[in-house]
């Protein structure tokens, strides 16, 4: 199993969920977050005064998915979230050891 | 469900203790004469109304005559039947014993204010209850200071319940326990509690509290969500919302009326039980200071002067205090009468105060609530009925829909300084949700609502145009900041299409941060704040045009003055008090000259236009005279300025005179004065803007800031709205010609410690 975790812009956070949807993934966490990468802050003029905006505001959303999925819910999130413009976002995938699902027990693929 | 069911079911708990302490007497204790041993209830049950899942508190009292085994077995055979019924909350005490514990624990004393016979030594209980009273009035002011620690620690646990959405109808903050807290403050004897003012919010917090034991089949006082529609319907209620919205009502006027005997309580001891009325201090048009409370001098006044209700409001919360109860009922009295009726649209003044009670931050809040529980404020905005108390089933909020809107108001106080136009911020905030309570969009009603509002309290079409704008589209920075692409330009032109201008979208902005803080975490965050800030910074590169006050331009006849280079007064009524125009012969501190002369001879600055030509200075004021201000007239205000040219300390020791009467005043926690210079928008001058809450001497200050820097006023434009000044200065070096950065950094950390 693996976890995937997606930084996005925030407003496509709706299309990354739909798209998601559409392939079969039914469930996610979403939260809010802010960083920086390659985009680093970006310098405004606010009357007058200089200052440095150095974290930009982004969504993290996360998925579990069954090894043989990954790939595919990723390419699928890569798709959903690009504008092609610098601070598109990144998305990672990393092993799970297990899953519980709290209300039934249930266990490893069948919790996702 | 009725007082008279819950009285039943305690007449019938009575019976059985009764037909058991009997039995109990007669086999364990072997006794027929019950000297020396009794039983009472005490608490709730002790008052005679028991709800369904009340606990049975009672306690037996004995006078120590019985062996310890004679007595467990009493108590045994008394309480065991009981359980089955029951839940039983009881102790076994000696007259002392319970004298003492009452010492020691506030619950216990509490619970025997409410002591009441039921079987066995009547004599007993009723030496008991006479212990009680006494020890409750022994030490009053300590005893019901640990009341209200105690309370203060709950309401912090249990929270409010006129703004939970699940409140405990008990614990919360105006709740049942608040209710018997009251009685037990009219019982110290310390102060009056006028308790009929809460009998029909206790009713109603009774019934809740038994409908939902019927309905839940427990013991639990809290109204979750799942119980809330049973219960409403349980109770005849139309829907939950409706029921919600009385029990809201209910705990308000509990928690009001709480308020103000908190507030007697302090003054009693403060005063040591004398109550001078003599220390009386005027603040206002016949508004005064009295035993820490804001009254009205005259209830007469009211008859003349229909402003005076609401100058009456804004002091008390520019001031941070209380109105007091009695000039509440006067304000009430005479609006029941059809008197003291504000005239439509509003006198200039009566916005004016509007806006300063609004603007006054968390100090407006106690006296919203007063001007909501007298029903003061109806009588001023009827449109406000329809968001009184409205819950709203929304995991985002918190509040009711009024108590939400006044929050934001609280909140758009601290970004007075980030807007040019203070009063329409505080204005739209306190009404952006006036939509709410319907099907239809509450935005789109919203700006339906808002405009009659407006006009009736006599802002201009211009103005009511951008309240409009503000109300519809408050919601629009954030969800577009959160849901669109800001690296398009179509989703700045979709901000620029609705929103006209610069002024509009700072208020905007303001707005919708005032509004998502008063939400709450679940609304609004850092992140959010972000991302509005970034669109907000994207969309004012796209806007063009200046949000700086122009210079003044001067008639033929002022031009014509000018040329004289003499001192000339004119001095005309005005609805606001004055207006005075001067031209006198340029001078370096003129500016802070005639500001201090006015404010000597007791005249507050409203407004100011004033321009330099040639060797002149042409002044246009508008002022409006302090409380019991002695008459001016031109020759005396000419008098006092032409002292002031021959010795310019004369004005500032008169000045520090007066500035000691005013620290006497007390005062509100302000934002802190903003001052910014712009070296961009005048070719020939350097304009400085100064946001400041408005205050005796304000304009004698940044003055005589600005001629200690050796600089030049070459325009003034001052204005006041509601508690806000926004001055805007035209300045050039003495020799002419704009200042250079430097210089211009100079100056403003010189008015900003000047203003400090």
């Amino acid at each position: 199993m693996k976890l995937i975790t997606a930084i996005l812009k925030p407003f496509k956070l709706d299309d990354v969920k739909n798209a998601l949807q559409a392939h079969g993934v039914t469930g996610m966490t979403v939260s809010e977050a802010s960083g920086f990468g390659r985009q680093k802050g970006h310098t405004e003029v606010y009357r007058g005064a200089e200052y440095t905006v150095d974290l930009v505001p982004k969504v993290r959303l996360e998925v579990l998915a069954d090894d043989a999925d990954a790939d595919s819910v990723v390419a699928v999130i890569v798709k959903a979230a690009s504008t092609g413009s610098i601070g598109d976002g990144k998305v990672w995938t990393t092993p799970v050891d297990q899953v519980v699902r709290v209300r039934t027990g249930e266990r490893g693929p069948d919790a996702i | 469900m009725s007082t008279s069911e819950r009285r039943e079911r305690s007449h019938q708990s009575d019976l059985s203790l009764l037909s058991l302490f009997s039995m109990a007497t007669y086999e364990h204790l072997v006794i027929t004469d019950t000297k020396g041993i009794a039983v009472a209830a005490v608490g709730g049950y002790g008052r005679g109304e028991l709800s369904p899942g009340s606990d049975l508190d009672f306690v037996i009292l004995h006078e120590g005559q019985f062996s310890e085994d004679k007595l467990s077995k009493f108590v045994s055979a008394l309480l065991y039947p009981l359980w089955d019924s029951y839940k039983v909350d009881h102790s076994v005490r000696t007259r002392l014993q319970t004298r003492n514990a009452a010492r020691d624990d506030l619950k216990v004393t509490l619970g025997l204010l409410d002591i009441r016979f039921i079987a066995g030594d009547s004599e007993l209980v009723e030496q008991v209850a006479k212990d009680s009273r006494e020890l409750w009035r022994e030490k009053p002011h300590a005893r019901l200071l640990e009341l209200k620690t105690s309370m203060e620690q709950r309401h912090n646990r249990a929270g409010e319940l006129a703004y939970l959405l699940e409140p405990d109808v008990k614990e919360s903050r105006g709740g049942l326990r608040d209710i018997n807290a009251l009685h037990a403050i009219a019982a110290s004897g310390l102060v009056a509690v006028p308790l009929d003012r809460i009998s029909k919010a206790q009713s109603t917090l009774d019934d809740a509290r038994e409908a939902l034991h019927i309905v839940s089949g427990r013991s639990k006082d809290q109204l979750l969500f799942q119980e809330q529609d049973k219960v409403a319907k349980y109770l005849g209620y139309a829907d939950a919302d409706v029921m919600m919205g009385e029990v809201a009502q209910a705990a308000r006027s509990v928690d009001y009326l709480l308020g103000y005997i908190w507030h007697s309580v302090e003054l009693s001891e403060s005063s040591g039980g004398s109550l001078r009325s003599s220390d009386a201090q005027s603040v206002a048009n016949n508004i005064s200071v009295t035993r820490n409370e804001i009254v009205i001098d005259d209830a007469a006044a009211l008859r003349t002067d229909p402003v005076i209700s609401i100058r009456a409001a804004a002091t008390a919360a520019q001031l941070g205090l209380r109105l007091s109860l009695e000039t509440c009922s006067m304000i009430t009295t005479a609006l029941a009468a059809g008197e003291s009726m504000l005239p439509t649209p509003w006198p200039r003044e009566a916005r004016e105060l509007l806006i300063s009670l609004i603007g006054a931050g968390e100090a407006m809040v106690p006296i919203f609530e007063s001007l909501d529980q007298e029903e003061i404020i109806f009588s001023w905005i009827p449109e406000w009925h329809s968001v009184r108390s409205l819950p709203q089933r929304n995991a985002l909020h918190r509040h009711t829909v009024d108590r939400h809107m006044v929050e934001t108001a609280v909140r758009a106080a601290k970004l007075t300084r980030k807007v040019h136009r203070p009063d329409l911020l505080l204005f739209a905030s306190l009404f952006h949700d006036i939509g709410k309570g319907s099907a239809e969009d509450h935005s789109e009603r919203g700006e339906r609502l808002i405009a009659p509002i407006a006009a009736r309290i006599g802002f201009s079409p211009e103005d009511i145009q951008t309240l409009q704008i503000l109300v519809r589209h408050h919601l629009l920075l954030s969800s577009t900041a959160t849901r669109r692409d800001l690296d398009d330009p179509a989703t700045i032109l979709s901000i620029t299409s609705v929103i006209p201008d610069l002024n509009t979208l700072e208020l905007l902005h303001a707005l919708s941060v005032a509004d998502g803080e008063a939400t709450g975490s679940a609304g609004w965050s850092d992140w959010k704040a972000a991302l509005v800030s970034d669109l907000v910074s994207r969309v004012r590169k796209a806007m063009s045009g200046s949000q700086i006050a122009q210079q003044p331009s001067l008639s033929q006849e002022q031009l014509h003055l000018a040329e004289s280079a003499h001192l000339t007064i004119e001095l005309l009524d005005h609805p606001s008090g004055y207006s005075i125009e001067i031209v006198a012969p340029d001078m370096p501190g003129l500016l802070s000259l005639i500001a201090g002369v006015l404010n000597i001879s007791r005249q507050d600055v409203k407004s100011a236009r004033t321009k330099t030509h040639g060797k002149s200075a042409v002044m246009y004021w508008i002022v409006s005279p302090q409380p019991h201000a002695p008459k001016i007239t031109a020759a005396g205000l000419r008098d006092e300025i032409e002292k002031g040219f021959n010795d310019s300390h004369l004005v500032e020791e008169k000045l520090l005179a007066r500035a000691r009467i005013y620290a006497s005043i007390p005062t509100i926690p302000v934002p802190a004065p903003d001052v910014v210079y712009f070296n961009d928008v005048a070719t020939d001058a350097t304009v400085i803007e100064v946001r400041s809450h408005d205050r005796p001497g304000l304009l004698f200050r940044i003055g005589a800031a600005i001629t200690q820097s050796k600089v030049d006023i070459r325009s003034a434009i001052v204005t006041t709205l509601g508690a806000e000044a926004i001055d805007t200065l035209y300045v050039t070096e003495l020799s002419g010609g704009p200042l250079t950065d430097e210089r211009a950094e100079e100056v403003t950390s010189r008015l900003r410690a000047a203003l400090a």
